[in-house]
């Protein structure tokens, strides 16, 4: 453990940016663990089973959530396909699919004050997030999902009803790592 | 604020990603129907207030969405195992040796 | 520069000269100073009036246990604080301060008649006094006494300062950063640890500060001070300085209260005053140290006389000198070394008093080296002097028996009754104490956190031993992450040891009136009042102290909890732990509001959840009201309208022709897989079996108790998928709920639950021309209807966006719901609204729709339900699936008390006078004539003006309502009784032809 989140002695203006995401497909992914496989191969991503572990491939990222909960991104073109060859299986392989691309809006937040700027608001040890990793949790009483995308890269997935919210304390942030106190 | 382990997850996080969920291993009837007006009435709202260890679920919903059961000692509040929703209660006195 | 500076003495810039003002008039200090000790080198000890008895009080500790020297401080509009301690302030450039408790000024106050009232105020009083008239508590007893007894002055004015939070995680957290704490730092690092070593003051080195005579590793204290920080820096240690330690939670959780701006002279752009930290620690150190303890005696209050450990900080810290002729009474060994230094530096020592009959003789060696006068076995019997001290009078004690006394003139006093240490931290983890007999003082026990203890907070006195146990502790932490520390304890030269005797309170030969011994300055609790509370039955300290209010003040008994106990005890005749310690809770020190709340102020008070087109209804100037966590439009007035004129257009408007409604809010959650169907059978009331693809049914959900949950239109979108809405405020419960039988009661159904809430932006046409403004944008569905009659739905494309239309009426008029990717929300809506151009179409918000659905008597779950009314109670019964064998809540509805009759149900009320408003939560009785308390028949749920009727409306749950029908019922009210009959809810187009048109 370190504490990551400490001061540092100068927080240059830029040390951390905030940058809005294009929407793109996306897609809550439920079923049955023991269908991973099945799934899988229909997105064309191994399903990674493992809470938080997220696998890639032509594009397309399945990220776990839960045990029978998965997210899937793709480029904005992939949408109907997606949709089209999971409707495909689901009389033999059960499951949910749900767009969920206008559910959530995203933004990326880069810079060595990163994690500093989450932990005005998100209560876990993001030291334990490594990159790569993504996990469903909190940010200032909102859900987000927050990806760990390298070692200074995060993304923030929040629904798009309080992202207004989330953005307002993240602009806030900025300015007050930018004070540098 | 707590730690709790979350038995899907497998790590131990903040308080604030989860909420309670009420007391554990209360079954909801397989035939409601054929149970007496008592019998119903202690489903519904007989609980065991126990002062020490209590089972009871909690859901890490800042997570994996997942209610899960935990035994957590009311009087120190802390937890002494959590495990998965459907899985055999522990047995306290091997809890108690744990710690 | 004034003569009390010591010339280059102690760690304040010389060079560095600081203007401020205290009481209007201007001062000069130097950077480093706190206010206390810049005023002090001006020669002011008077600095505030006391709580009660509104005597003058000069400070009497250097440090964040100050009870006296209270201050109001200012920078600018908004950024004033009161009770800012003064030895806590640090000087900045044009600090305004201002005394408080005091009228017209600090040396002439006429509340000071209340000490020569004293006798009159004893413990108690105010129980005792203010009992009757009962109605003089609130018009009488208390603005006086509030006027009169207080501390400083709430600012008015909105602070501009912001406020931060940020969570924290770490190996090691050491709090204190004295010689113990930089030690056990220093160790933990050195093993390999993260540490993060915290101190309350402005700068780490705690005792060594105001001790820099002690050699450590062959360095002078500052010289290996300097080092140490240097390499706690090369180590990766996070030093913070001015952050207190407030509170200690469960499993290593601390709170840390940083103040980041005060002692700046510029403010930063953007900087946040305070900041909250919430760190969680594998491991914590506790190095608080020792408080040290006032000795109680007959006029120990005066200004000039403090704490001896004090008066060594100023001299040694801050280069000032307390005074030029000083007396030092003492019951320990530690207030030696003050005479020693104060003497060393050019005040007068006129005597040292030393309770004990045989000192150190080494102690008494230095003495007599520096020619210091030595009363040994004496007792201070009075003290003089009213704005500042002038003298002390000392008697011999000899078995126990006052003598004859003698008195010495002095301008200060330094005073000490031994040191307490600092349990505050370890006892908010509930670990527990034991009493130390010698020590007169609570030593840590029991531990119940993954903590350490170390230094003089667990009673060790001396460098050497300290910073010995600092390694210790250090050693300890680092292990427990499986580090091995490999330190040595440093090697102290010319350490302080010292021991001391404790006494309740100093024996004095003054008449026991006329003894003013005080123990707990801010709130005037004196060892007489203290007494008194016993004898007048209080035998625990808890009631000692809620009777004498001793402890309670802003610095919570850091001073006077342990000389309060001793006295209690004493005179139970019991042993201290019997008596027992008042608990410590947080904060560790007072603590702003605003760092508790953090960023959560103004519009971010908490979290608020917009539509996506909350903006065009901003611009429309349209009134909000908040829905759950939602922000919704509850009106959109035109100028000059107010609430009432702007509802009464929006209901005409949708009732004659076509009205707009932003309907995102609503819960919607996707219900999937093969056994939807048998899921929705199971969750909700209705069967759902049947309900075809492109049909929808209205849905009620109840909880296991058979009490209405929650509501909403249900639309099956194909054979394995159910669009399930839910209400505004409902949606993440129902969501819970149904999660909740999924994954725990039945696991075995193929079924999976999305919250939709946000995927869709949905807005509602409702009115007899909603069909015409929305047909010509509706591709790939006939809107006629035959083809989509009423509860219907379908995907489609409306405005050229991908849709799912339902035809649906919460108003009873002609509707639709217009589901679309919220991205698209606000087009879809402009879209309407010029398609709606010619219709006259007319924005509505929550007020309006709540008027047409109780137009039509639709329920408000929550309004018109209050988690004990049940499907029949509701008048929907007809939404209970009859032929099914189990949902949730059916075997309630079966219990007793659901099936008896006389239970509330919801019927309409029409007021005889149709111009009358009924309020919401109104009783209604049979006869108001009845005496009271007579029998509620139920309440008014829902009341509003009805446009389309002419006349007010209104809901209400009544016992047997609905065999009332007609009946008349009375309904006290404020302004008198009110006449209504009991009529169906469902007033307007009660056979719902206008939403089948």
């Amino acid at each position: 453990m370190t504490f990551h989140a400490q001061k540092r002695p100068v927080a240059a203006a830029g040390a951390v940016t905030i940058e809005d995401l294009a929407p793109e497909a996306r897609f809550s992914l439920r079923g049955d663990p023991a269908d991973a496989g099945i799934l899988g191969r229909t997105l064309g991503v191994d399903l990674p089973t493992a809470i938080g572990t997220r696998n890639e491939k032509d594009g397309r990222t399945a990220l776990c959530l839960g045990p029978d909960e998965w997210v899937v991104l793709a480029g904005e073109a992939e949408r109907d396909a997606i949709l089209d060859a999971f409707a495909a299986i689901e009389a033999d392989t059960p499951h949910a699919l749900c767009d969920i691309g206008d559910r959530e809006v995203s933004v990326r937040i880069v810079g060595p004050d990163a994690a500093a700027l989450l932990a005005m608001g998100c209560p876990r040890d993001l030291s334990h997030l490594a990159p790569g990793r993504a996990v469903r949790t909190v940010f200032d009483g909102v859900s987000i999902v927050l990806w760990r995308e390298a070692e200074e890269v995060y993304r923030l997935d929040a629904w798009r009803s309080s992202a207004p919210y989330v953005r307002e304390l993240l602009e806030t942030g900025v300015v007050e790592l930018r004070a540098g106190l | 604020m707590l730690l709790i382990r979350c038995p899907y997850c497998e790590e131990t996080l903040p308080e604030l990603e989860f909420v309670y969920a009420g007391e554990a291993h209360i079954e909801r009837p397989k035939d409601p129907s054929s149970l007496s007006d008592d019998d119903w009435r202690d489903f519904l709202f007989m609980r065991s207030n126990v002062k020490g260890p209590h089972f009871e679920r909690w859901r890490h919903v800042h997570g994996c969405a997942r209610f899960f059961n935990a035994v957590r000692d009311t009087v120190t509040d802390r937890f002494l195992a959590t495990y998965k929703a459907g899985e055999k209660r522990p047995s306290l006195a091997e809890l108690e040796k744990a710690e | 520069m004034t003569t009390l500076r010591v010339p280059n003495g102690g760690r304040v810039r010389h060079d560095e000269p600081v203007a401020f003002t205290f009481d209007g008039k201007s001062y000069t200090g130097l950077r480093g100073d706190t206010l206390a000790s810049a005023l002090l080198a001006n020669g002011v000890h008077l600095m505030g009036r006391s709580f009660k008895y509104h005597r003058p009080r000069g400070p009497v500790t250097a440090g964040s246990e100050e009870p006296n020297a209270l201050v109001g401080t200012s920078r600018g509009k908004g950024r004033s604080e009161p009770n800012t301690r003064a030895t806590m302030q640090e000087l900045r450039h044009g600090l305004v301060a201002e005394s408080q408790n005091r009228s017209p000024s600090l040396k002439f106050d006429f509340g000071a008649v209340n000490d020569r009232l004293h006798p009159v105020f004893s413990a108690g009083f105010y129980y005792k006094t203010f009992m009757w008239p009962k109605s003089f508590w609130d018009r009488v007893y208390e603005p006086v006494i509030r006027a009169a007894a207080g501390l400083g002055t709430a600012p008015k004015e909105e602070d501009p300062d912001t406020y931060a939070n940020r969570y924290a995680h770490v190996d090691v957290l050491v709090v204190g950063a004295g010689p113990t704490g930089i030690a056990a730092a220093l160790t933990a690092a050195k093993a390999g640890a993260g540490v993060v070593l915290v101190d309350e003051n402005a700068e780490i080195g705690g005792a060594l500060l105001s001790d820099p005579s002690v050699a450590i590793e062959g360095e002078p204290a500052w010289t290996w001070l300097a080092g140490r920080i240097g390499e706690l820096a090369a180590l990766g240690v996070t030093v913070m300085t001015r952050t207190t330690a407030i509170g200690y939670y469960h499993q290593n959780m601390v709170a840390l209260a940083e103040r980041l701006t005060d002692h700046l002279d510029e403010i930063p752009q953007g900087a946040p005053r305070e900041r909250m930290w919430q760190v969680r620690a594998g491991q914590v150190v506790l190095a608080q140290g020792a408080l040290e303890k006032p000795l109680v005696f007959n006029g120990n209050d005066r200004p000039g006389i403090m704490l001896a450990g004090a008066a060594q900080t100023y001299l040694n810290r801050y280069g000032v000198r307390i005074g030029e002729r000083a007396a030092i009474v003492t019951s320990h060994d530690s207030a030696w070394y003050t005479a020693f230094n104060l003497a060393d530096s050019g005040t007068a020592i006129a005597a040292i008093v030393d309770t004990r009959s045989h000192p150190n003789a080494e102690l008494l060696g230095e003495a007599r080296r520096r020619q210091i006068r030595v009363l040994v076995g004496h007792t201070v019997v009075a003290t003089s002097g009213r704005l500042r001290v002038k003298s002390i009078t000392v008697a011999p004690m000899t078995n126990g028996r006052v003598g004859k006394s003698q008195t010495i003139a002095c301008d200060c006093v330094a005073a000490c009754g031994g040191w307490t240490p600092s349990l505050h931290l370890f006892s908010h983890t509930k670990g527990t104490l034991r009493w130390d007999e010698a020590s007169a003082a609570f030593f840590p026990d029991r531990k119940s956190e993954a903590c350490e203890i170390a230094g003089a907070g667990r009673g060790l006195w001396g460098y050497a031993p300290v910073l010995a146990d600092g390694v210790a502790a250090g050693t300890a932490a680092a292990s427990s992450f499986g580090q091995e520390a490999r330190a040595v304890a440093p090697g102290v030269k010319g350490d302080r040891p010292g021991t001391g005797a404790n006494h309740a309170v100093l024996a004095t030969s003054v008449k026991p009136g006329r003894v003013r011994a005080f123990v707990d300055f801010q709130n005037d609790v004196t060892a007489k009042d203290i007494r008194l509370a016993v004898s007048e039955g209080m035998k625990s300290i808890e009631h000692v102290k809620r009777y004498t209010t001793n402890g309670m003040a802003t610095d919570q008994g850091k001073l006077s909890n342990i000389n309060g106990l001793m006295i209690a005890a004493e005179t139970l005749g019991k042993a201290p732990p019997e008596v027992g310690l008042t608990t410590f809770r947080p904060p560790y020190t007072p603590t702003t509001f605003a760092t508790f709340a953090g960023y959560h102020r103004g519009t971010h008070f908490e979290v608020t959840r917009k539509t996506p087109i909350d903006g065009w209804a901003d611009e429309q100037s349209a009134v909000f009201e908040p829905v759950g966590q939602w922000r919704r439009a509850r009106y959109y007035p035109k100028a000059g309208e107010d609430m009432d004129a702007a509802v009464e257009r929006e209901c005409r408007a949708t009732r004659q022709s076509v009205g707009i409604f932003d309907a995102t809010t609503l819960g919607k959650i996707e219900v999937a897989g093969p056994d939807a169907a048998e899921f929705m059978n199971r969750v909700y009331t209705n069967p759902w079996t049947k309900l075809g693809v492109g049909k929808a049914r209205y849905g009620v959900l109840l909880g296991e108790d058979g009490f209405i949950r929650d509501d909403g239109v249900v639309g099956r979108v194909s054979e394995t998928l159910f669009h399930v809405t839910t209400t505004t405020g409902g949606a993440a419960r129902v969501l819970t709920m149904m999660e909740d039988y999924r994954q725990t009661e039945w696991p075995d159904l193929k079924v999976w639950l999305t919250s939709t809430t946000e995927q869709w932006a949905v807005v509602a046409l409702n009115g007899p021309n909603a069909r015409k403004v929305l047909e010509p944008l509706t591709e790939g569905l006939d809107l006629s209807n035959e083809a989509f009659p009423m509860m219907s739905l379908a995907d489609c494309r409306v405005a050229g966006f991908r849709a799912r239309l339902f035809r649906l009426s919460f108003t009873g008029e002609l509707g639709y719901e217009v589901n679309v990717p919220a991205r698209h929300g606000l087009a879809l809506w402009k879209a309407l609204m010029e398609a709606g151009e010619p219709y006259d179409i007319c924005p509505y918000g929550t007020e309006t729709m709540h008027v047409l659905r109780a137009e039509k008597g639709f329920i408000i779950v929550g309004q018109d339900t209050d988690g004990t009314v049940t499907p029949d109670d509701a008048g929907l019964g007809w939404a209970v699936g009859k032929k099914k064998t189990d949902f949730v809540g059916m075997r309630s509805l079966k219990r007793p008390d659901l099936a008896a009759t006389g239970r509330k149900q919801l019927v309409g009320l029409q007021p005889e006078d149709g111009s009358l408003l009924l309020e919401e939560g109104a009783q209604i009785v049979a006869d108001p004539d009845k005496p009271v308390p007579m029998r509620m028949l139920g309440h008014v749920t829902s009341s509003y003006r009805s446009a389309a009727l002419g006349r007010s409306i209104a809901m209400a749950l009544v016992a047997d309502g609905r065999q009332m029908m007609g009946k008349t019922v009375y309904i006290p009210m404020p302004d008198g009784t009110h006449k209504a009959t009991i009529t169906s809810a469902n007033a307007y187009d009660p056979d719902g032809e206008r939403a089948k048109m």
